[in-house]
């Protein structure tokens, strides 16, 4: 082959495989974007005064005075919109019938919009459901109910796929006493809602209510809280103990290589196998809890990661120097003593890092705990309960609230949230293990 | 022992010792023998409670037959469909997932700089670690809509990023090798201008035309086999990535300095050294990443659309599939309910099936690993 060729195909090779690295990390990015971008939005957003007349009614928060006098120029600022509508319903019993029962329910749907937009008409009785006690509390979903009110969607089914049609109401009211409501909504909603730029990090600790329409996500963070600790409370324990007998004391034979295989055997079982077995044996058979609890997932998930924290108490056990252990032999102290006073101290950053990383795959993990330990409504659980209860989780719930919701669309940014959230705990703790890590090597070093 | 009377130990005292150190030991075995035999109790559990339905005569339709109908009565539980929608979406899922993992640990461990790859290998192994619902969450959300109001079009942009580098490296390295190399300096150089332009040109209308084809394709659903694959495929690369790299590391250097020594370059090294050196390594990582998009539950719960169907060609992408492990996490849900009843029994069927298919994935994974060490050892 002539040497201009050879060099061309080192050349392909290069470029293909650099491309493949670029295409790797721009897929990931695209994937990670999305959820970290729209999730950052559950926390700092634009909120309208209807989320902090929220605020102040279900968590006390605010000062009482400025909120009142929010209020008040709020309802100023909406009192020619809500005047407009009264003078339209005057003029509608006046209406020939033909023209009213043309008009009446276009009038009812854009009276129902202002309501979920601005919340309730002042002086209406207050409806049962909290959804309905507050108006948009987030200027991007109050841009987005304004412009229900001011287009009906339709859905235009004569050709082979449906199409989305959008008809502005507006020019149904042409010449009523409604028609000046229309531009209200166009170019004054912002003195009737007054968005304001706001953090809003309790998010992570307060509770939802009302199906997560308001509120945080605090139930679901201290279950998956409570799931991480409990699994690694059981699976770090067995796990440096599994180790050490496979580091100090077992001898080589096939009763190492059986139980050698069975950890990696463990290691490969399909993660909703795991919950399959934590149903069968933990809540069937052994009946730790009358039904699914938290102590059952912990459970399950502490063998999901056993294989895991194993491996990485014996790769830190290994890592020991042999000298260590020789000196402490010399100095007299049994083998006991040696693991104890000696090598595990010597071992535990690196134990440490296992546990951490393992932490965050049960932190994440979804499938063994469905069937074992999470509920779709949950309240935030006392640890009294934690025996026999089960508990919402970030997990579970984010797979729950876009799935099964009854509004999927409108709790769009407690879904970023929450998606958020648990990408951003368990890197986190990667993050963390990944610099016991470098401290460890850099001490080794020298 | 501090004022040296002691030193010795009474024969008594020796004796204590060594009954603790006998206790401690069993202790440990006691122990270390839980966390291993769990995997026993795993088996044991499934299979008990898979077996009632395997019992009952119903195993032919099992495997065989596609009307999963659970909830009728009397209910049928025909899994052929499911099984094959398992099947389909791990391997589009492998298949797209193998090559670009396999390439960049072959840029990351041999053409990266090191500082480069320092950096590089502990962020991979981050992203290994993102829980599935977020990646199921992203397919539901951001990739399903998209999929299904702009299909044809993601479809054509794919390929012109995946096609427009390969058809046109493939031209300009096909033409350099067709191009007869006894010519003279200048004859050869004009044939293989000439031939690269005649290859480029009909790249281009391979190109052109397919991508056609592709932005003309329309979607039903967002939610398919394709989403899910996609998004299994970008799941499993960072293991793949993490341990091919390890594989392709573990081949040493000595390897690579005898071949640069003979006047190799990097791409001969590489394809004719390294790789068939670390060939087991990769097929490890290649299993690895099976067993994760097989056992995968959250993505393909989300992403497949789960309708119990074998798609018509089976090699359609486009259309929804049902996985084993949607079904069992979506079947299961009213478990406490269940207990004991058909529907239950045949979930655990369902997982006694993934349960002996992770296993065969493990025992291959082992016999490649043990072949290659006596290989190794010169065999």
């Amino acid at each position: 082959m002539r040497r201009t060729t050879r060099k061309l195909l080192d050349r392909a090779l290069t470029l293909s495989a650099c491309f493949a690295v670029a295409l790797m990390a721009a897929f990931l990015l695209f994937v990670l974007a999305p959820i970290l971008v729209k999730g950052a939005s559950a926390y700092l957003f634009r909120a309208t005064a209807e989320h902090r007349r929220m605020m102040r009614d279900q968590f006390g928060r605010g000062d009482a005075g400025q909120m009142r006098a929010e209020r008040a120029a709020v309802l100023e600022a909406r009192r020619p919109l809500y005047e407009a509508m009264a003078a339209f319903e005057r003029e509608l019993a006046e209406m020939p019938a033909a023209r009213r029962r043309e008009l009446r329910p276009a009038f009812q749907e854009v009276r129902e919009g202002i309501a979920r937009l601005l919340g309730p008409e002042p002086g209406a009785p207050l409806p049962a459901l909290t959804r309905r006690l507050y108006g948009q509390t987030r200027w991007d979903r109050a841009r987005i109910q304004a412009d229900r009110i001011l287009f009906e969607e339709t859905w235009d089914y004569s050709g082979e796929r449906g199409v989305r049609v959008r008809a502005p109401r507006e020019p149904l009211f042409e010449g009523t006493a409604l028609a000046p409501v229309f531009p209200m909504l166009r170019e004054s909603l912002s003195p009737m809602l007054r968005p304001r730029l706001t953090f809003y990090p309790r998010f992570l600790t307060d509770k939802s209510f009302d199906a997560h329409f308001f509120g945080g996500i605090g139930p679901e963070v201290m279950g998956t809280v409570y799931l991480a600790l409990g699994a690694m409370l059981i699976a770090v324990p067995l796990g440096i103990v599994a180790a050490i007998y496979f580091q100090e004391y077992a001898r080589n034979g096939p009763m190492l290589s059986f139980l050698r295989s069975c950890v990696n055997t463990l290691a490969g079982v399909p993660s909703i196998v795991f919950g399959l077995f934590g149903l069968a044996f933990f809540i069937n058979t052994l009946k730790v809890s009358p039904g699914k609890s938290v102590l059952a997932g912990a459970l399950t998930l502490a063998l999901l990661v056993l294989p895991t924290v194993i491996r990485a108490s014996e790769e830190a056990i290994a890592a020991v120097p042999r000298s260590y252990k020789e000196a402490a032999l010399a100095l007299g102290a049994g083998q006991w003593r040696t693991i104890l006073t000696v090598i595990l101290p010597a071992a535990l950053p690196g134990i440490l890092t296992g546990t951490v990383i393992s932490m965050g795959r049960a932190a994440g993990e979804t499938a063994p705990i469905i069937f074992t330990a999470a509920v779709s409504v949950g309240r935030l659980i006392r640890p009294s309960e934690l025996l026999a209860q089960p508990t919402p989780a970030l997990s579970w719930n984010l797979y729950n609230l876009c799935t099964e919701h009854e509004a999927v669309d409108e709790i769009r940014h407690v879904q970023y949230g929450m998606a958020a959230t648990l990408v951003a705990i368990v890197l986190l703790l990667n993050l963390t293990a990944i610099v016991i890590r470098a401290r460890v090597a850099r001490k080794l070093k020298g | 022992m501090a004022t040296g009377e002691h030193i010795l130990l009474t024969a008594r005292e020796a004796r204590k010792r060594k009954l603790f150190g006998l206790l401690g030991r069993s202790l440990l075995l006691l122990i270390t023998s839980v966390a291993a035999l769990a995997v026993l109790a795993i088996i044991f559990f499934i299979a008990r409670d898979a077996l009632p339905f395997f019992s009952g005569g119903r195993s032919a339709a099992f495997f065989l037959s596609t009307a999963w109908y659970p909830t009728h009565e009397p209910p049928q539980f025909g899994a052929a469909a499911i099984f094959v929608g398992s099947l389909l979406v791990t391997a589009a899922a492998v298949v797209l997932a193998v090559p670009p993992g396999v390439c960049a640990a072959l840029c990351m461990s041999d053409i990266l700089p090191f500082n480069v790859r320092q950096v590089l290998k502990p962020v991979i192994e981050m992203l290994a670690a993102i829980p599935s619902v977020a990646y199921g969450f992203f397919a539901l959300v951001v990739l399903a809509p998209l999929l299904q109001e702009q299909g044809g079009r993601l479809l054509a942009a794919a390929w012109w990023t995946l096609a427009l580098p390969a058809l046109g490296l493939a031209a300009v390295v096909g033409a350099d090798l067709l191009t007869p190399a006894e010519l003279p300096e200048r004859a050869h150089n004009v044939l293989r201008a000439a031939l690269t332009l005649l290859f480029l040109a009909a790249a281009s209308v391979i190109l052109v035309v397919v991508g056609r084809v592709l932005a003309a394709v329309r979607i039903a659903s967002g939610v398919n086999a394709l989403n899910a694959s996609v998004i299994l495929g970008v799941m499993a690369l960072p293991t793949i990535v993490s341990v091919s790299e390890d594989a392709l590391q573990a081949a040493g250097r000595e390897l690579r300095e005898g071949s640069y020594a003979l006047g190799a370059t990097r791409a001969e090294t590489l394809v004719k050294v390294v790789i068939p050196a670390a060939v087991s390594g990769i097929f490890s990582a290649v299993l690895l990443g099976i067993m994760r998009a097989l056992g995968e539950t959250m993505v393909v719960w989300m992403a497949s659309g789960n309708a119990a169907q074998i798609p018509k060609p089976a090699y359609n992408l486009l259309l929804p599939v049902r996985t084993l492990t949607a079904t069992i996490a979506g079947d299961m849900g009213e478990a406490d309910q269940m207990t004991g009843s058909a529907h239950y029994h045949v979930l655990f069927a369902m997982g006694l099936s993934l349960l002996i298919f992770s296993f065969a994935c493990n025992l291959a994974g082992e016999w490649i690993v043990a072949r290659q060490r006596k290989r190794l050892r010169g065999g």
